[in-house]
């Protein structure tokens, strides 16, 4: 009896197969082992249908929406899609890293999408993969270093921003002591909390940065926690790497500067904020739709700065000075007009070795791989 | 390790280990009726969740703490319907129970992560905070841990010297027993799960009314679960709740200022410290008396009579 | 109460079983829509991409088929031990060491061809996870150390000799300091089988027909079963309780270390941190859920599988947060729980003769 029940049951399951499966292109799963390499010009089914074709865009995001913080970022970039018009989007959030993204991303490849963005560095691997599959849709690989055909690496300069804001924190210090919490020892992290001290100097040579690693990007209360443990040592600004306004709420309770991250976090400590270093996406995605739109997106690895506006920095708070804010913008403007760039040597690492020489400036792939801490930064990068 | 930064470090451990001493108390108090519940996880996000929730709908920390208290009580009665009624594993249904927790807290709350709201800030107490050390350390907190000073003499008064403490007791002991002399041992358990949840959802509601006035998911990072090895690195008696929950805490907080003061272990080293300090506390205990002081009826179903 | 009165049956219910699941399932499924239903998402909509999403489709099925594996594995482990009442919740810890495990031979004997490496990389793999399973099981052993929190802890600490292995000496010297070990040469990446299946699949069979006869042929496996009923009485009967609680603990940790060797290999072709996620977990629902069986094992692992990746599609369809599985899981296992009542117990009508 038991056994038939489970024969039934099998057959239940089995019987799936013949329902009304979205996708009945096998074929197309089939492993491709030499992936015909198409032209980098995209095949825009929008071009032959005409202007008024409704572009499919998926965005899969590593964190949920409203942690204020990189994905709410750049859902604030699709939002702008949305805006814009001519175009469905469609997002997943908390996507894990790994087999899973390799899911999601293929299962918006075969719904049709358009274009994919992927949010997170772990995405690249599974990124690159399904691209290989579906040549017609055009990738987007945020964080990451590898590109294909149809698949476009991009960033954002934050390090010029970081370096904006630690010139604040410099000035804004009295005891000299910054503390930054971050969340993982990655090249983009150390090279935003270097960018940052460098910055800080620049104004404040005595200043120096002591970094707390959580191990996580949001986790609140471990944020929080490491932010306490800075300010328990001295630290008057707490800056951060994390998606979660944990650190600014530790400098508030204690009454003393904070700068934020991804987003203006001023709204969740309004007398410690100073400014933030934020990622604005939108017109970097609408000029992504407009050029796969025209047949003209290319593959590419795109790391623009301050100049496109795709990073910035908050307004700054009521606390800040006028000739604080003078001189931070004065450089930003330097910055934007290429005249200063933030890791022109001499620069010494921790230990006083020189790293860059003087009047040199790194390579974008010294940057990109960038695993020492500057002089002044009190910290381990394991 | 200067002088300046033991009393901070104290303080903070007092922090971070009230949710657990808050979480480890409610265990405690299921356990000692016999009911091995190991839904902590999942009970204190729900609290954790929840209370936010109720804040942000009602911006009165103390309805939170009620409304975590009643959610996480709720949830133990779950567990007290299938062990109780429907005589399920105790542990199996523990973690099931953590499983749904966590995953419903975490559904539910996904559309709050990132709001703001203020609950329960610090502040001095108005003779004790001034006291040079001890006021630093112990005085100067959030209305929660002062709360959860009163707990643990009030646990022990309970237990030890009322009549349904006694009952508590028997019925964790023998419940044949504490039948035969008229106490109802199921009605028992059903007390000790909601009372033992609320105190647990109350644990939770402390990450995010006062520890933090944020949610996000996956909040509770392990909490639970280190109180339900507390319970029994504390022999089952509130003092030594105290004194593992605040070293507990302190572990977690001692560890980021290490960082902070330029220690050059690499981070992920000491991360472990608290997960490898559990085992170590519990090895400690184990060694003085094997799984001294457990209830002798713990994690045992008391079968349905006619 | 209610008119009826509790019997405890004489013998425990067999065929019953199965119905008491599809009920529990119908049930965690209505409370898993109204859920749907308080987001204002559509409930019977949900439930249909839910399922279409995970057995729809050929593809799905792949997609299933492929996450079912490591499932399997990790649950064929923790049925055995939870046979013998042992509780490891560590199948989380052991998959991560396994995977460690694996990654280690693949640095130290790169260089050996594929036949070779594999089964260098399995044995490695194998023992890392048995230690891993192993000392708790010590722990229990010699100091009476509970083995949920043991086994518990580990999953955490584990985890975090991953992250620290893959940061610090493993990592990819190419990778632009993220923390991901280089990737596996060919001779250590498992080959695919039919459309996306890889040889996981084989090693899933074999391991299920090994230990089938093994646990019903062999004394060992027999004192297996049976030591579980009553740890005491076997002691008593002088049958190396000991020994069998080592030797389920092992077992399970190498079996939930295979699982960690092949998701490395065969899905990410390297060790990153984003291996874990939570199969080890998921693994304890369905070795409840089929009851220690090898036969519903199978069945249950790939149904759980389907769930998560029909919970996937329903991101993508109606935006649900991807916690929404773990509602169902705990729900299916909560329920049956309760449902497992009926097993043992029937109820009688008061008044009447029993």
């Amino acid at each position: 009896m038991r056994r038939i029940i489970v024969l039934l049951a099998a057959m239940l399951v089995l019987s799936g197969l013949a329902g009304c499966g979205d996708d009945k292109k096998p074929a197309q799963e089939a492993p491709k082992q030499e992936a015909p390499k198409q032209e980098a010009k995209a095949e825009q089914p929008a071009a032959k249908a005409g202007e008024d074709k409704k572009l499919q865009i998926g965005l899969v995001y590593i964190s949920p929406v409203g942690d204020a913080g990189w994905s709410y970022s750049h859902d604030q970039g699709r939002k702008a899609l949305e805006e814009a018009g001519g175009v469905t989007t469609s997002y997943v959030e908390s996507v894990p890293e790994g087999p899973d993204s390799e899911r999601v991303i293929l299962n918006m490849a075969r719904k049709g999408y358009d274009i994919i963005f992927t949010t997170s560095f772990g995405y690249m691997d599974p990124t690159i993969k399904v691209a290989s599959q579906y040549p017609d849709i055009t990738f987007l690989h945020c964080s990451g270093y590898k590109t294909a055909p149809n698949v476009s690496n991009y960033f954002g300069r934050m390090y010029q921003a970081r370096y904006l804001t630690g010139m604040v924190a410099g000035a804004m210090t009295k005891n000299n002591i910054l503390g930054y919490v971050g969340a993982f020892p990655i090249p983009e992290v150390i090279r935003g909390i270097n960018a940052f001290t460098l910055g800080a100097r620049a104004v404040n040579p005595n200043a120096q940065v002591r970094v707390v690693w959580t191990k996580t990007w949001y986790d609140p209360a471990t944020e929080k926690e490491a932010a306490k443990s800075l300010l328990d040592v001295g630290a008057d600004v707490i800056a951060q790497h994390q998606d979660s306004p944990g650190p600014q709420e530790a400098a508030q309770e204690r009454g003393v500067y904070s700068v934020g991250y991804h987003t203006d976090m001023s709204a969740f400590a309004p007398k410690a904020h100073l400014t933030s270093a934020v990622w604005n996406w939108k017109d970097f995605y609408l000029d992504v739709v407009k050029q796969v739109r025209a047949g003209t997106w290319k593959s590419g690895s795109y790391w623009p700065g301050i100049e496109s506006g795709v990073v910035d920095i908050a307004p700054y708070g009521e606390m800040v000075p006028q000739d604080v804010r003078a001189r931070v913008d004065a450089a930003k403007a330097d910055i934007k007009s290429g005249k200063l760039k933030v890791f022109t040597g001499p620069v010494k690492d921790q230990k006083g070795a020189v790293r860059v020489a003087e009047g040199a400036v790194p390579t974008d792939q010294d940057l990109l791989g960038m695993t020492w801490f500057v002089e002044g930064v009190i910290g381990t990068t394991e | 390790m200067t002088i300046e930064m033991v009393i901070p470090v104290l303080a903070a451990a007092v922090q971070c280990g009230t949710p657990i001493l808050y979480a480890t108390l409610g265990e405690m108090l299921t356990e000692r009726a016999g009911v091995l519940n190991l839904g902590v996880e999942g009970m204190m996000i729900i609290g954790t969740f929840t209370a936010f929730l109720a804040l942000h709908l009602t911006g009165d920390p103390w309805i939170a703490v009620v409304v975590a208290a009643l959610c996480g009580g709720a949830l133990g009665l779950v567990h007290g319907i299938v062990c109780l009624v429907f005589q399920g594993n105790q542990v199996v249904s523990g973690l099931a129970l953590t499983i749904f927790g966590v995953g419903l807290a975490d559904y539910l709350g996904t559309p709050f992560v990132g709001t703001v709201t203020t609950g329960f800030t610090p502040f001095s107490l108005p003779v004790l905070g001034d006291i040079p050390v001890l006021g630093e350390v112990f005085f100067r907190h959030d209305a929660l841990v002062n709360l959860s000073y009163v707990l643990p003499p009030l646990f022990w008064l309970f237990l030890a010297r009322t009549r349904w403490g006694l009952a508590l007791r028997a019925t964790g002991e023998h419940p044949a027993a504490a039948a035969a002399a008229g106490i109802n041992p199921v009605l028992v358990r059903w007390a000790a799960l909601f009372a033992g949840g609320a105190l647990v959802g109350i644990g939770g509601a402390y990450l995010s009314l006062a520890y933090t006035h944020l949610w996000t998911n996956n909040m509770t990072a392990g909490r639970g679960w280190i109180a339900v090895a507390l319970v029994i690195f504390a022999f089952w008696r509130p003092g030594r709740a105290v004194l593992g929950a605040y070293l507990f805490g302190g572990v977690m907080a001692f560890q980021l200022r290490l960082q902070a003061m330029g220690a050059s272990v690499p981070s992920s080293l000491l991360l472990m410290l608290p997960y490898a300090l559990t085992i170590g506390v519990l090895l400690f205990s184990s060694a003085r008396g094997k799984g001294r002081g457990a209830p002798a009826a713990l994690g045992v179903n008391i079968e349905p009579k006619d | 109460m209610l008119g009826y009165r509790v019997v405890k049956r004489q013998e425990p219910l067999e065929w019953g079983s199965f119905f008491i699941f599809l009920l529990a399932l119908a049930f965690s499924l209505s409370v898993s829509g109204l859920l749907l239903a308080i987001q204002g998402k559509p409930f019977a909509e949900g439930i249909l991409i839910l399922w279409r999403g995970g057995f729809g489709s050929f593809v799905a099925l792949e997609d299933t088929l492929l996450k079912s594996i490591p499932i399997f594995l990790c649950s064929l482990g923790v049925a055995v031990a939870f046979r013998m009442q042992v509780w490891n919740i560590g199948a989380e810890g052991q998959f991560a060491l396994g995977a460690v495990g694996a990654t280690w031979a693949v640095m130290t004997f790169g260089g050996l061809p594929g036949w070779l490496l594999m089964p260098v990389m399995f044995l490695c793999a194998a023992l890392a996870g048995a230690a891993w399973g192993l000392i708790p099981a010590v722990l229990r052993l010699r100091f009476g150390l509970n083995e949920i929190i043991s086994t518990l802890m580990f999953n955490y600490i584990g985890i975090l000799l991953l992250q620290y292995l893959v940061f610090g000496s493993w990592k990819d010297p190419t990778s632009f300091g993220f923390p991901m070990t280089p990737i596996f040469p060919d001779g250590a990446i498992i080959g695919r089988l039919f459309g996306r299946i890889h040889w996981g699949l084989v090693v899933c069979v074999g391991v299920a027909v090994l230990l089938g006869v093994f646990l019903r042929r062999t004394r060992l496996g027999f004192e297996l079963l049976a030591g579980g009923e009553n740890p005491r009485a076997a002691r008593y009967a002088r049958m190396p309780y000991d020994f069998l609680v080592l030797l389920v603990m092992g077992l399970c940790g190498a079996l939930a270390g295979w699982a960690g060797c092949i998701e490395t290999s065969a899905t990410l072709n390297r060790l990153q941190p984003s291996i874990m996620v939570g199969y080890g977990y998921t693994a304890i629902v369905v070795a409840w859920l089929s009851r220690l069986r090898i036969s519903s094992i199978a069945f249950f692992a790939f149904l759980l599988a389907g769930l998560r990746v029909g919970v996937e599609n329903l991101q993508l369809d109606l935006q649900v947060p991807a916690a929404f599985g773990g509602i169902i899981e705990g729900l299916i296992l909560l329920s049956v729980l309760a449902g497992q009542f009926f097993d043992s117990y029937a109820l009688r009508r008061r008044g009447g003769d029993a």
